[in-house]
């Protein structure tokens, strides 16, 4: 251990460490746009200058190691012109076109340029030209006169992800960047870019222009892309998701996600298949009614279905809480031992990154909440036979994708009485007499259960009518806050969508149940109490990032927390 | 510190009597009865604003027939009443963005030209447009068709704004 | 008297009632025409040429208006009050002369008067005090605190200003030795108008006419900033209406008594130089009286859009500390002036 200053503050850290490592593993903010503290070094920024005592100039601080006894000024007066003087350069040719970048209002450079620059440039001669609106891949745009060149997605590309796709070509002033000949930026987590440049030079094909990010209100939430859980926060304007974004979770996705969960995991809740109600079926035909009506058509059919007759299909996509009510429905209220969870895995696309072959946020936490047959005679195969041969001749299916699955499919066709909680229209609901509309991982509370073990909270982004945008109770935007019932604006579109947690307590409730939850955190209380492996554990204490179950706990990549440390 | 103070005024004998106090202010009267009236007869006679007045603001259209506005959302950002929405998309311009829809309230606007203050491109300014009267609720929403004014028709005011700089 | 003397009386007054009705609503036009030229500006001109139907366009909008009444007024005396102020406005006019000449028609000297009443100047001041009733008791009916206070201030007002106002006329009873109207007229022979024999009793009776009439100065019955609409607060639609007109047929009331009283009435001066028929003579008195009362008329509305409203003591003060010896010592002197000359 060695001791060094920073800006009067004496550290204890270790010779292996830069000084811009030592400096925010203990709450200092360094200026910077090259490094990262999950890339390799690079040090071609220079945003990073500091200045150390007995240094005949000021060093950079994310490649200068730390050496006992170093005095370290971030904020002296040399260090700040240094930084002035970085600034104006930067600037020369970075052209003065926030109005049309996306990136405005979350831009490092932005930011900098009010914190860090003296605000006018010296100047005079025409900025360079560079090409602009360039297709590096399939997701992702480059402007080149918008890039600083700090390389970031270079090193990520081919330190992370492992995909060396992109390049600096040119030199001086030219240096910009491109793809390798023959090649595309198109690697499973190329829009990853998007988030690590400090500029606007990459953009995201797929949110160009949308909105703006002020407009935005921006809430926790984890990916439902696949079993990994990745920790994202979902971006909402007009009660619309508009994009996902990774949010820093050393547990799970340290700063990353993959394109496909970032661009399809949320495209089904603002799908034209969207369940906008309740329906029933009625002499043949499907009629929307109300959740009354479903609901008692529903309970008043399946108590004649009792006990062994019976069968269901949680799902791997609802929360621990909808399968843990999932489960007791089925064991408590409709007596029966039939009671699964269908697979959706797809072989192969998986990598030791993120990507994992379970599509599924929650199969784990299904299973703990759960949803485990009791034995091998009341498994998945063995409800599809029970279909098959005509002894189960009822079901209750919660998964919103069953209909991928064709052999449940073919063997749903011989049951005489469906009900499905799903969010979205499919095969499924047009075979259901009963359709219950539930909301999506996006308009609840709930946890997620990843294959690590890592339980995260989701909080609801997207407010359904039964789920209201209160002050407080919702990320809001300004937006959201001052619209009145006069601003096309403010009329959002809701959905009549009720958890399916909600929706089998109700249905418990018909049929005799005496329990009933008002609330999701009212089911994890109860949930912690029972299952031995959530004992002691509360929402509150899952916090940002989850808890993970088990004792095996997970290394860090960083001893801090990057987002949390600010200037 | 110095404490002034004021006496109470006192009347003279002729003021407390009120009568030539008041026969003074009826000949004041009679006068003013007499001088040209200042009255401006609206419908008929119309006020033409300076360019320094704040009327209904509007998006500049330029010559070629695009609109100078980018959608950067500054002025839906700044509104102090939030009657501005505006939603942007990529265009083949030069200028890659363009507002698709652009929507003043013309309810909620509060002529405080904060919008004109904080564009960067020029493109939305204070009309001279004083005259707005509405019956439905949805007129008062002004889109880009009602919004876009050629830059010939809006000179005085960009030439006003350019010489307050 | 008989049935043609009453078919005659009734006409005078339908032809008053509908000349005063006529003037009450283009008095509400001039008033806004002054106020506007005072003000710098044209005043209404829209409706009718010049605007001149204005005032029937706000008589026909207060008419078609609710009539509302408070729950917890007294429904009866809240009607009656306004039908009290509008009917003393009009029972003065009873008594003034607008021409000296008779004319003979039907084989009857008809006079230019409805009733030639010998006490006349007390029937005058009689019904002028009646027509506080009229606005004490809307202010008491109302139930309504600024509606009381307007119709207290009405009547602590009406004593106050009625004294030196009885006093004042005395000067003239005195010279003229008369209470009947055609005889103080017709004692106003040439130029000899007692505003020229009692200068002094004429200013005291017009400030107290002003403050009779609730004119501003003088109209803190009505005081809007402080008692909203004092007495009238609570009225609404036609009664409101009533209690507009009276006050314009109070001022009309007031200019003519002034105009008899010191104005010489109907009398042109050294009109009898002429010999002129006696129908051209009664048309030239009748439009003497008119003009002159019309110029009454125009200075009630000049005062009230050049001074403002006096505060409460300073109307009092003025009542009783001013005009009341001022108007004592007139009655004293002219006492003595008219013994000196016998």
């Amino acid at each position: 251990m060695i001791t060094i200053t920073i800006d009067g503050k004496e550290i204890q850290t270790e010779p292996s460490k830069t000084i811009i490592e030592a400096a925010f593993e203990h709450g200092i903010y360094v200026p910077h746009f090259c490094w990262h503290p999950a890339l390799s070094i690079s040090g071609n920024c220079r945003m990073c200058l500091v200045e150390v005592e007995k240094m005949p100039k000021q060093v950079i601080a994310c490649s200068t190691r730390c050496m006992d006894g170093m005095v370290v000024h971030v904020n002296s007066e040399k260090a700040v012109q240094a930084r002035e003087a970085v600034m104006e350069f930067i600037l020369i040719n970075h052209p003065l076109d926030c109005p049309i970048c996306d990136e405005a209002g979350e831009c490092k450079l932005q930011d900098y340029a009010y914190h860090y620059s003296v605000g006018e440039s010296r100047f005079d001669e025409e900025k360079g030209l560079k090409r602009k609106r360039v297709a590096l891949g399939p997701r992702v745009l480059f402007d080149a006169e918008r890039c600083i060149s700090c390389s970031r997605c270079i090193r990520f590309c081919e330190d992370l992800a492992g995909y060396p796709e992109l390049t600096f070509v040119e030199r001086g002033d030219h240096v910009t960047i491109e793809t390798f000949p023959g090649r595309q930026l198109e690697n499973p987590y190329s829009m990853n870019v998007i988030d690590i440049c400090p500029v606007g030079a990459l953009t995201s094909r797929d949110f160009r222009f949308k909105a703006r990010a002020w407009d935005m209100s921006e809430t926790p939430g984890v990916c439902p892309g696949c079993a990994r859980g990745c920790s994202m926060d979902m971006w909402v304007r007009q009660n619309e998701i508009l994009r996902l974004t990774p949010r820093e979770n050393q547990e799970v996705n340290n700063f990353w996600m993959c394109d496909r969960g970032r661009l399809e995991s949320f495209r089904h809740v603002h799908e034209e298949t969207r369940i906008e109600q309740p329906m029933l079926r009625k002499d043949g035909v499907q009629l929307a009614v109300g959740w009354d009506e479903a609901l008692a058509a529903a309970a008043s059919e399946l108590r004649s279905w009792k006990g062994d007759t019976v069968a269901v299909i949680a799902s791997p996509y609802d929360t621990c809480e909808d399968n843990f009510l999932a489960a007791r429905f089925a064991r408590e209220i409709l007596t029966t031992q039939f009671l699964d969870i269908l697979p959706h895995v797809e072989a192969g696309d998986q990598d030791e990154f993120l990507l994992r072959e379970d599509k599924t946020p929650n199969s784990a936490g299904a299973r703990i909440a759960g949803v485990t047959p009791v034995d091998d005679a009341h498994n998945l195969d063995s409800i599809v036979e029970g279909l098959q041969s005509g002894k189960i001749k009822a079901v209750v299916v919660s998964d919103v994708r069953a209909h991928e699955h064709a052999g449940f499919m073919q063997a749903l066709g011989k049951a005489q009485f469906v009900v499905a909680i799903v969010s979205n229209a499919s095969a499924l609901t047009e075979r259901a007499d009963v359709v219950l509309s539930a909301s999506t991982f996006a308009e609840k509370l709930g946890t997620f259960l990843n294959f690590e073990g890592q339980l995260q909270l989701l909080r609801p982004a997207v407010n359904t009518t039964e789920n209201e945008r209160w002050m407080g109770a919702f990320a809001m935007s300004r937006l959201d806050k001052f619209a009145s019932e006069f601003d096309r604006w403010g009329r959002m579109k809701r959905y009549d969508a009720r958890s399916a947690g909600r929706v089998f307590s109700l249905l418990a409730q018909l049929m005799g149940g005496k329990w009933g939850y008002d609330h999701p955190e009212d089911i994890f209380e109860e949930m912690a109490k029972r299952i031995e492996a959530l004992h002691g554990l509360t929402y509150e204490g899952l916090g940002r990032w989850g808890v993970r179950l088990g004792s095996e706990q997970p290394g860090h990549l960083l001893p801090y927390k990057y987002s949390d440390v600010r200037p | 510190m110095e404490v002034r103070t004021q006496d109470k005024y006192t009347l003279t004998f002729w003021e407390k009597l009120y009568i030539p106090e008041i026969l003074k202010g009826m000949k004041l009267t009679l006068e003013q009865m007499l001088k040209k009236k200042d009255t401006r007869e609206y419908p008929e006679e119309k006020w033409v604003p300076p360019p320094s007045y704040r009327g209904a603001p509007v998006l500049v259209l330029e010559r070629n027939g695009v609109e100078r506005c980018v959608a950067c959302g500054l002025c839906s950002r700044v509104c102090p009443a939030l009657a501005i929405e505006v939603q942007a998309a990529e265009t083949e311009h030069e200028k890659e963005r363009y507002p698709e829809l652009f929507e003043i309230n013309m309810l909620r606007c509060i002529f405080c030209g904060f919008c004109e203050e904080v564009c960067p491109e020029e493109a939305i300014v204070m009309s001279p447009t004083y005259e707005m009267v509405f019956t439905r609720y949805e007129d008062a929403i002004f889109g880009k068709d009602k919004l876009l004014m050629s830059a010939e028709e809006l000179a005085p005011r960009l030439e006003f704004l350019r010489s307050h700089r | 008297m008989d049935f043609i003397d009453i078919v005659i009386a009734l006409i005078k007054i339908v032809v008053m009632f509908a000349v005063v009705l006529v003037t009450v609503a283009e008095l509400v036009y001039t008033e806004r025409k002054i106020s506007a030229w005072i003000q710098n500006r044209i005043g209404p001109n829209r409706v009718g040429w010049r605007g001149l139907l204005q005032p029937y366009a706000d008589v026909i909008k207060l008419v078609l208006k609710e009539d509302i009444v408070p729950t917890a007024a007294n429904r009866f005396i809240h009607t009656l009050a306004p039908i009290i102020s509008i009917g003393v406005a009009f029972s003065t006019l009873a008594v003034i002369p607008i021409a000296g000449e008779t004319i003979s028609m039907f084989g009857r000297e008809i006079q230019m008067v409805i009733a030639d009443v010998n006490v006349g100047v007390l029937y005058v001041l009689a019904l002028t005090s009646m027509g506080v009733y009229g606005l004490t008791l809307s202010g008491w009916s109302s139930n309504n605190k600024y509606s009381l206070l307007g119709g207290l201030r009405s009547s602590a007002q009406m004593i106050s200003y009625e004294l030196s106002m009885g006093l004042s006329v005395i000067g003239v009873i005195m010279i003229t030795g008369s209470l009947q109207l055609t005889e103080i007229v017709s004692h106003q022979s040439g130029w000899m108008w007692n505003m020229v024999l009692q200068p002094v009793g004429f200013i005291t009776f017009v400030v107290a006419a002003f403050a009779e009439t609730n004119r501003t100065p003088f109209d803190l019955p009505e005081a809007e900033p402080e008692l909203v609409g004092g007495y009238h607060t609570e009225y609404s639609s036609f009664k409101f209406a009533l209690f507009f007109l009276a006050e314009y047929a109070n001022m009309i009331t007031a200019s003519a008594i002034i105009v008899t009283l010191y104005f010489g009435g109907w009398q042109v001066p050294y009109l009898e130089l002429l010999a002129l028929p006696t129908g051209v003579v009664v048309v030239l008195q009748i439009l003497a009286f008119i003009v002159k009362v019309a110029f009454m008329l125009f200075v009630f509305q000049w005062v009230r859009w050049t001074v403002p409203r006096f505060r409460y003591d300073q109307l009092m003060d003025l009542g009783w500390k001013v005009m009341l010896p001022i108007a004592l010592a007139n009655v004293i002197v002219t006492g003595i002036v008219i013994l000196l000359i016998q």
